[in-house]
């Protein structure tokens, strides 16, 4: 397999997670943020949600490194 | 662990209910409950004279907190020999009142040395151009400001004062050490309204005046010279005045706060308790095992008028209980973490113990640097040195030590001393793997664990629920089994285990499935997903941990990488530093959500009420008004 199309694939897979991501956050963080104002005892809910959709970034940062591990050229 | 509790019913003449509370509240052990109403027993409502009382003690009490929030020095709860409620009652509003006023006037004289010092700059400049130039009688004095970006103003400014009063104006001006520019008009005083019109339109500002200082600068910047020197020694004399008040009634008005408090306990237990006219019966929970201090305590007292009864388990609901945890030493500064969700149920499991085990595993395995692990030991040893016995920065130094201490392991275990510096300086080697080479492996490691994880989880939900929802726990055992099988098909696929295991372990999945199903609806099968979902999310810990060895890697190289060795060496450093604040950070915030979703969303069933016992108030107790 040609190195472009290894290290392309391997970029797609932790680039379009790590957007996904980025956006949930950005809708979370305000929501987050302004729920503490007024609840500060909601201070755990609000880290465990903001970190939920980081797990897509994480598990595409390994499959990205499977796929380069897999993927190396012949 | 959730400490065992009995119910127990206190009965006895009605008339020695108070006396009763008052023993009650003296031995400190029972948590007080609304007792059911039954036959002729009634709840004891609180009747209109002990409402005022309550509403007395209230309003007093909010007074004499408001005093001690400003009381600064050490605290003490020494018990009120002669209870005197009119007298605190008059010590608290007064010395709230006199308090009040002094805030009052301390916030006036910090404003006014405040605004003397904002214009100090202003008036010292206009009092060199005044000293300069003598006013005569007839002439209007203007004191103005220029900002330093309005500094093209000034040549306009005397242009149109020239057009409008030719040679009758004058303008001396002064560069202020803030760039701005200080001007003093001198006009002809028939003029002055044409100016202050002309100074409007240029969006030029007069300074004032402030107010109580004179009419006019020449008389003002004198006496506001004289106040600024004088304002600090009244403002000094004020706060001691202050300290002198608080200090004064402060030991009495603890005393109070502490019987005050007392009193509205006993009032409130009052209300829980159920009566008939000469009868009283109150409610509670107790620890397991302390009931006997309760009886003799009361017997000694009232002999046998009053009976201590302890209700048959088969009587009461498990959610009802209160909840108290006790941990070993070891194990009970992780109750922070589970304390920063509600109580678990009582009945239920508390998780204290486990994440005791896993926490700092999973810090440790993310970080995985001997040299991180070492710096995180230093500071868990300054937080412990610098916090008080007892408060949540003396619990979370004691987290830190653990979690050091797992970093420092996985560290040595992956040869991993600030990255790479171990294996560059000094040729030290991985006892296991190199994470940075190692990824499937490491990989293979954290699923594993989250497997571990996640199962016990699952066995621990079999054992919470096997009491109360029997059909529940069963269908948990059955997801349990069924990711072992799954794990045991995919280990046969890929011939890790005899590929004979494999389709024994299909058939199994597919006679246990339809079970799954028939327990728990189709809701089962979601949870099973859900689960392996959870298994997989302890990647994390992979992903964590190899991005943190790359940055260590990276800042290492960076220091070859300058030009100079200097200046590799800093930027070396402050990327250790950034990585280092990371690593303490994402670790922590991840092994929480590792717990919090992953692992309790499997077992953890909140929603238990705190056991606060009827006692006497000490300052780390829980109000209880």
């Amino acid at each position: 397999m040609s190195i472009l199309w290894v290290t392309l694939s391997a970029a797609l897979a932790i680039g379009i997670p790590a957007l996904a991501t980025a956006w949930a956050q950005s809708r979370i963080g305000p929501a987050a943020a302004a729920s503490l104002a007024e609840k500060p005892q909601l201070s755990t809910t609000v880290i465990i949600l903001v970190a939920i959709p980081e797990t897509m970034v994480i598990l595409g940062f390994v499959v990205s490194i499977l796929i380069l591990l897999r993927g190396e050229p012949a | 662990m959730i400490v065992p509790m009995v119910r127990v019913r206190v009965m006895g003449p009605r008339d020695l209910l108070t006396p009763v509370l008052g023993k009650v509240q003296d031995v400190g052990l029972l948590h007080c409950a609304p007792a059911p109403e039954a036959g002729p027993l009634r709840v004891n409502a609180l009747t209109p004279a002990q409402t005022r009382r309550r509403r007395q003690l209230l309003r007093i009490l909010d007074d004499v907190e408001s005093v001690l929030a400003e009381a600064t020095d050490a605290p003490g709860t020494a018990a009120a020999s002669a209870p005197d409620c009119p007298r605190w009652a008059r010590l608290a509003r007064g010395t709230r009142r006199a308090l009040a006023r002094m805030g009052d006037r301390l916030s006036r004289l910090q404003e006014e040395q405040a605004l003397l010092t904002r214009y100090q700059g202003f008036f010292a400049a206009f009092e060199a151009l005044l000293a300069a130039r003598s006013i005569q009688p007839g002439v209007s004095a203007f004191h103005v400001v220029l900002r330093a970006d309005q500094a093209d103003a000034l040549p306009a400014l005397e242009r149109a004062l020239i057009e409008h009063l030719g040679d009758a104006s004058e303008i001396l001006s002064r560069r202020l050490p803030g760039g701005e520019t200080a001007l003093l008009l001198l006009v002809p005083a028939s003029r002055a309204a044409g100016v202050e019109r002309l100074l409007a339109e240029t969006r030029v500002q007069e300074v004032p005046v402030p107010s109580g200082y004179g009419t006019s600068l020449l008389d003002a910047v004198p006496r506001m010279r004289a106040r600024a020197a004088a304002l600090p020694a009244e403002l000094e004399a004020l706060r001691r005045e202050r300290d002198d008040l608080l200090r004064g009634p402060g030991a009495e008005l603890r005393r109070a706060r502490a019987v005050l408090r007392d009193q509205l306990a006993q009032l409130d237990a009052l209300g829980l308790a159920t009566v008939t006219p000469n009868f009283f019966v109150l409610d509670g929970w107790l620890p397991a095992g302390s009931e006997p201090r309760l009886t003799r305590a009361l017997e000694r007292e009232f002999g046998a008028t009053v009976v201590v009864e302890v209700v048959d388990r088969a009587h009461w609901e498990g959610q009802d209980a209160p909840v108290v945890l006790r941990n070993p030493r070891l194990f009970r500064p992780f109750e922070v973490v589970t304390g920063m969700l509600p109580l678990p149920r009582y009945g239920t499991i508390d998780p204290t113990p486990y994440v005791a085990v896993f926490f700092p595993m999973f810090f440790g395995l993310m970080l995985g640097d001997a040299g991180y692990g070492a710096l995180v030991a230093l500071l868990a040893l300054v937080l412990h040195r610098r916090s008080a016995p007892g408060t949540t920065l003396r619990s979370v130094a004691e987290v830190a030590g653990p979690c050091a201490l797992f970093a420092i392991i996985f560290g040595l275990l992956f040869g991993e001393y600030f990255g790479d510096l171990g294996h560059r300086w000094l040729g030290l080697e991985p006892i296991w793997f190199d994470r940075e080479e190692a990824i499937v492996p490491f990989l293979v490691l954290t699923l594993g664990l989250g497997l571990v994880h996640v199962l016990l989880g699952l066995v621990l939900g079999v054992l919470a629920g096997a009491r109360e929802h029997p059909r529940h726990a069963i269908g948990r055992g059955i997801s349990a089994a069924m990711i072992l099988l799954i794990l045991v098909a995919i280990l046969g696929a890929v011939e890790v285990l005899p590929r004979a295991v494999l389709t024994p372990a299909v058939v199994a999945l597919l006679v246990a499935f339809p079970v799954l199903i028939v327990l728990e609806g189709i809701v089962a099968a979601i949870e099973l997903l859900t689960a392996l979902g959870h298994i997989l999310s302890y990647a994390r810990i992979m992903a964590l941990g190899t991005a943190s060895v790359m940055l260590a890697i990276v800042a290492n190289r960076l220091a070859g990488a300058m030009g100079s060795v200097v200046v590799g060496a800093l930027f070396a450093l402050l990327f250790h530093l950034v990585n280092f604040a990371l690593g303490l950070f994402s670790p922590t915030i991840h092994a929480l959500r590792l717990h919090y979703v992953e692992f309790f969303g499997t077992f953890y069933s909140p929603g238990g009420t705190r056991y606060e016992p009827l006692g006497h108030w000490t300052p780390r107790a829980t109000p209880t008004a």
